[in-house]
């Protein structure tokens, strides 16, 4: 049996127009990074990341920098290079994301990112958010896009409200906030021991679609999934980030630049932490209107290379057009 | 596009109904605002005096967006000879006062874009934006005067839009 030959062509410059920015969480208290595994993924479709990858739009100016050195040992009489040795392995990466939305305004500021809970009557003033109304429990059957309530906790709720669903703090230290790692609790008086706390940082965040009689329906999934039994909804005004803080993010990144010719360049960062805090970018669109993008500076953190034991800061991938010779 | 620059005119034409009330005109057989939208009206030699006309030029679009976002380029042109009382001498207040109504009836520079094509009319999720006027310089044709503004219009493409 034969084939008949294909036509295929020589490699061509990548041409690309854009970048476009996956992040997905690092389980803090495992350390376990998401891994993106190009060889069975890297031809996903753009708009339908696999799982958990959270797509977080096109993005602007990204920059990705090499601070690896090599160094040289010199020998003999006049010194020459003997052999080489690594003596850092250093990236960092930087962009502006272009919408601003939780998570990237998160991962721009770096450390905790709270959820402005809406306040209760006469709770005193706080820069990031005073007390909130109290947290309405959950009911059984409840999934990733509807919350079923008793008929009595919905009149503190809209279509069109925002909404965080979590557990009640319960004195626990360490890494809190379900789905993502959001924020590290050294003690329970540090948080003064408030039972919102976990739902002031969490990422289990969504839009309220609409109010029926057993429950709210969002518009679009939580983060976490189902809730658990243990967890409870509460309204939320908008988000804050601050100057400040000890914790620092950390997620995993995918960056994937589409060539016009059908290539792709992939560029997996297990890990990355911020490297500066909150700050924007204005750029004009028709004076006086601006454009107000979040500016986004990372360093990327060793993994181990399951294939050879070599730590590893970013795997750049490259699947070729079809047809092109290598 | 066309549900942007459907709400741009009808923003302004229920504007300029409270800006100045007196300047209405008989169009089509209807007693309206005197603002109109060149591109919907039949075909004329000149501009009808003492009204507004919007006239869509430009158009560009920036896709690097999760959505689309449309920048129209919007000409508001206007001419007047003053009033007859006056012999058209007045003819130079008559623009300034022009001149005036357009700055009242492009702010504030946002409105909820509104779909026109729906029985009853439906709101969108998104805002209609556009910048303040520059305004051209006034020009003389025999007994008028004649400027027109530019502004630029800033509108989304939500998802299902044409």
């Amino acid at each position: 049996m034969s084939t008949a030959a294909v036509t295929y062509s020589t490699p061509t410059t990548p041409a690309t127009r854009r970048v476009r920015a996956y992040f997905a969480p690092v389980n803090r208290a495992m350390g376990q990074p998401t891994i993106f595994d190009p060889s069975a993924s890297g031809g996903f479709n753009l708009e339908s990341p696999p799982s958990p990858w959270i797509d977080l739009g096109w993005i602007a100016d990204f920059s990705r920098k090499s601070n690896s050195a090599i160094e040289a040992l010199n020998t003999g009489s006049p010194a020459a290079p003997l052999v080489q040795m690594r003596a850092l392995i250093g990236a960092t990466v930087s962009f502006r994301f272009l919408t601003w939305k939780k998570i990237s305004m998160a991962l721009s500021a770096g450390s905790e990112h709270m959820n402005l809970l809406a306040p209760a009557t006469g709770a005193a003033a706080n820069g990031s958010g005073s007390k909130g109304i109290a947290a309405a429990s959950l009911l059984a059957g409840s999934t990733a896009s509807s919350l079923n309530m008793a008929a009595a906790s919905l009149a503190g709720f809209h279509a069109g409200q925002m909404v965080v669903v979590d557990a009640d703090y319960a004195g626990q230290t360490g890494y809190v906030g379900s789905g993502v790692s959001a924020a590290y609790v050294r003690s329970a008086a540090s948080v003064n021991n408030d039972p919102d706390y976990v739902r002031r940082v969490s990422f289990n965040v969504a839009l309220v679609a609409a109010v029926a009689a057993t429950g709210l329906t969002l518009a679009q999934p939580l983060l976490a999934g189902a809730p658990a039994a243990n967890m409870k909804v509460q309204a939320i005004e908008g988000f804050v980030d601050r100057e400040g803080g000890l914790f620092f993010q950390e997620w995993s990144a995918l960056f994937v630049m589409p060539g016009e010719q059908g290539e792709r360049i992939l560029y997996h960062y297990p890990r990355l932490q911020p490297t500066g805090g909150a700050q924007e970018e204005l750029q004009a669109l028709a004076a006086p209107l601006e454009w107000v993008t979040l500016q986004a500076n990372f360093r990327a953190m060793p993994v181990i290379d399951a294939n050879d034991g070599e730590q590893a800061l970013c795997f750049r991938s490259f699947l070729p057009s079809p047809l092109t010779l290598l | 596009m066309q549900n942007a620059k459907d709400t741009f005119y009808v923003a302004l034409r229920n504007r300029l109904a409270t800006v100045n009330p007196n300047r209405t005109m008989l169009l089509r057989g209807a007693q309206r605002p005197s603002i109109l939208v060149e591109e919907a009206e039949a075909v004329v030699a000149m501009l009808p005096a003492d009204t507004f006309v919007l006239r869509w030029t430009g158009l560009t679009t920036d896709t690097n967006l999760p959505l689309t976002l449309a920048k129209m380029e919007c000409e508001m042109h206007y001419t007047t000879g003053g009033t007859a009382a006056a012999f058209g001498l007045d003819r130079g207040r008559a623009l300034e006062e022009m001149d005036a109504e357009v700055i009242g009836l492009l702010t504030p520079r946002s409105t909820p874009k509104m779909d026109y094509a729906t029985n009853p009319v439906t709101q969108l999720t998104t805002a209609v934006f556009w910048t303040a006027a520059t305004f051209m310089p006034a020009a003389t044709v025999r007994d008028r005067l004649t400027r027109y503004a530019k502004v630029a219009v800033f509108a989304y493409q939500e998802q299902g839009e044409l």
